[in-house]
């Protein structure tokens, strides 16, 4: 009875030491939930070294995105998994963005965009896309003193030609209001379309050849960069794209800009996506292995 | 301070045992996880042999109509070994894709086009034959680099800008609206692109990034990061495809 006693004591702290030990690391709360987190990040250091390790030099770990770009993908599919309706998984993702909007900029992230309405959404059923723009009204009226209390700028990129009036009178007294900050640049995407975005640009560049103000044969990619959206942005390009829910595509979001940005497609639902989650993806971020499309 | 001398020098020795004791521990969670990982490894490469030997049931049909384009997106250091390349197309030739666009940033497969047209049984190049006039035997190639992309944009882009130069009317200086996207795509097939968007790409390398692919087609298109070209398995090729096959987009609706 004893020793039996004393073996299972021995496997119980041979479980729990390990586990003390992740929660004191990660100064996270123990759960089931945390210790797998931390083990999959770990497998996945093992995972890019192997991949990593082929020809030249690597690059030095510990660099962070100055860009990261969110698109907010799973949304219904919460609400379906919990039996809900659309609507309650727009509010669940919505608290989303709200609850973890600071902590985005955290470690010195400059730029974040989050791709929150696309052009091709406008063709969801009419109550669910009314109930989108009126929760973005809330978002803005709700979130806007925390944004000018964190010091971050608020850009709104996208068409506007169907976004209510009400929305776009926010939309304009949040760019005012913040248009002083410099450190960090929270850019919404609303009723964006890439190809929208290079087509615009395109435009831009004809009219300002047509006014004289630049010659046809100087047009090129550089002067392209400049009449993107993104240019509102000291960081133009995300270094890093994060889709939620599994899918992996990029669904007409930053086509141009998103040449040489890391591709990270985890399979949380965008309303359970955390402050945890959003830690995994910048470690594995720093893990990856940059080139540009040169021979390191 | 008599008193408290031998409580830090306690404290401290107690505190570098715990540290140390601590480290043992991360450094055993690290065995488990390596160990975790190398199982895990061993797992996938056995099913990846089996699905090559057809020994999976679901991996033995698939549904290739579904998959009207294919593009590969290899990186640099694994586009100088061609013959890697090569024995890709010819698996996918044996699933029965029937267009592939083969993409590296340099360039590098472009100049190697004609050894793997040679080498790849009937293979033939895209723009020779045109998207709608494949072989049902045949597979259709097209090699495409970054000049493909932001470069061709924007000489697209200077087709666009001088035929709406030429359509503004003296009266009100307003021009033609050529600014869509069916006029971008034609202004991209005069400057000799191909505007077809592959529905699955498979990435090659590294990096989990489509190395500046064209843009342009890239909007619904299913990014799948498959590792090292060096160390790539048919079994791993088969499963990609599959999955690719049970994907249903809604398209933003």
């Amino acid at each position: 009875m004893l020793s039996l006693l004393s073996i299972v004591l021995t496997f119980l702290s041979l479980i729990i030491m390990p586990c003390l030990f992740v929660s004191w690391r990660l100064r996270v709360p123990l759960s089931i939930t945390n210790i797998r987190r931390f083990i999959k990040t770990a497998a996945s250091q093992c995972n890019d070294k192997e991949e990593s390790g082929t020809t030249g030099e690597k690059e030095k770990g510990g660099r962070l995105p100055k860009h990261v770009a969110i698109i907010l993908d799973g949304n219904r599919r919460w609400a379906e998994k919990r039996g809900l309706g659309p609507s309650q998984g727009q509010e669940a993702g919505a608290r989303t963005v709200m609850e973890n909007v600071k902590d985005y900029f955290s470690m010195g992230i400059n730029t974040v965009s989050l791709f929150a309405f696309s052009t091709e959404n406008w063709g969801r059923p009419g109550d669910e896309v009314k109930y989108i723009m009126d929760m973005f009204e809330k978002i803005v009226k709700s979130e806007m003193p925390n944004l000018r209390r964190y010091g971050v700028k608020v850009s709104v990129i996208g068409k506007r030609t169907n976004i209510p009036e009400s929305l776009l009178h926010l939309i304009g007294e949040a760019e005012e209001a913040t248009k002083n900050n410099k450190e960090k640049q929270l850019i919404v995407a609303l009723d964006y379309s890439g190809k929208f975005d290079i087509l615009q640009a395109c435009k831009s560049l004809a009219e300002k050849a047509k006014n004289g103000l630049i010659n046809v044969e100087d047009i090129d990619e550089n002067l392209m960069d400049k009449e993107l959206m993104t240019s509102c942005s000291e960081f133009p390009n995300p270094d890093l794209l994060i889709r939620t829910s599994g899918e992996q595509r990029i669904s007409n979001f930053y086509l141009w800009q998103s040449a040489y940005t890391e591709l990270y497609f985890p399979s949380v639902l965008w309303p359970d996506f955390g402050g945890a989650e959003y830690f995994e993806a910048l470690d594995w971020y720093q893990k990856r292995q940059r080139r540009f499309g040169l021979r390191v | 301070m008599d008193f408290n001398d031998p409580m830090l020098a306690l404290s401290s020795w107690i505190g570098q045992i715990g540290d140390f004791g601590l480290d043992l521990v991360w450094r055993f969670i690290h065995i488990v996880v390596t160990l975790w990982h190398i199982v895990s490894g061993i797992f996938e490469s056995v099913e990846s042999y089996a699905i090559s030997l057809g020994l999976i049931q679901k991996y033995s049909s698939i549904d290739i109509e579904k998959l009207k384009c294919l593009a590969v997106v290899v990186d640099i250091e694994a586009a100088r070994d061609v013959s890697k390349v090569i024995e890709l197309l010819q698996w996918l030739t044996t699933i029965g894709v029937k267009q592939v666009g083969l993409f590296d940033s340099q360039g590098l497969l472009k100049k190697s086009k004609d050894m793997i047209l040679e080498m790849v049984p009937r293979s033939v190049l895209l723009q020779e034959t045109g998207e709608k006039h494949i072989s049902p035997d045949r597979i259709a190639l097209e090699f495409i680099s970054s000049s493909d992309n932001k470069e061709a944009v924007v000489k697209a882009a200077n087709i666009l800008l001088e035929k709406y130069l030429k359509s503004i009317h003296p009266e009100n200086g307003v021009g033609e609206n050529v600014f869509t996207e069916s006029h971008l795509n034609e202004a991209l097939r005069v400057v000799g692109e191909s505007v077809h968007v592959p529905d699955l790409l498979l990435v090659y390398g590294p990096v989990r990034s489509h190395l500046g692919f064209p843009a342009w087609r890239l909007r619904y298109t299913e990014i799948v990061h498959m590792g090292s070209l060096k160390y790539m398995r048919y079994g791993s090729l088969l499963k990609a495809i599959h999955k690719f096959t049970g994907v249903r987009q809604n398209y933003g609706v």
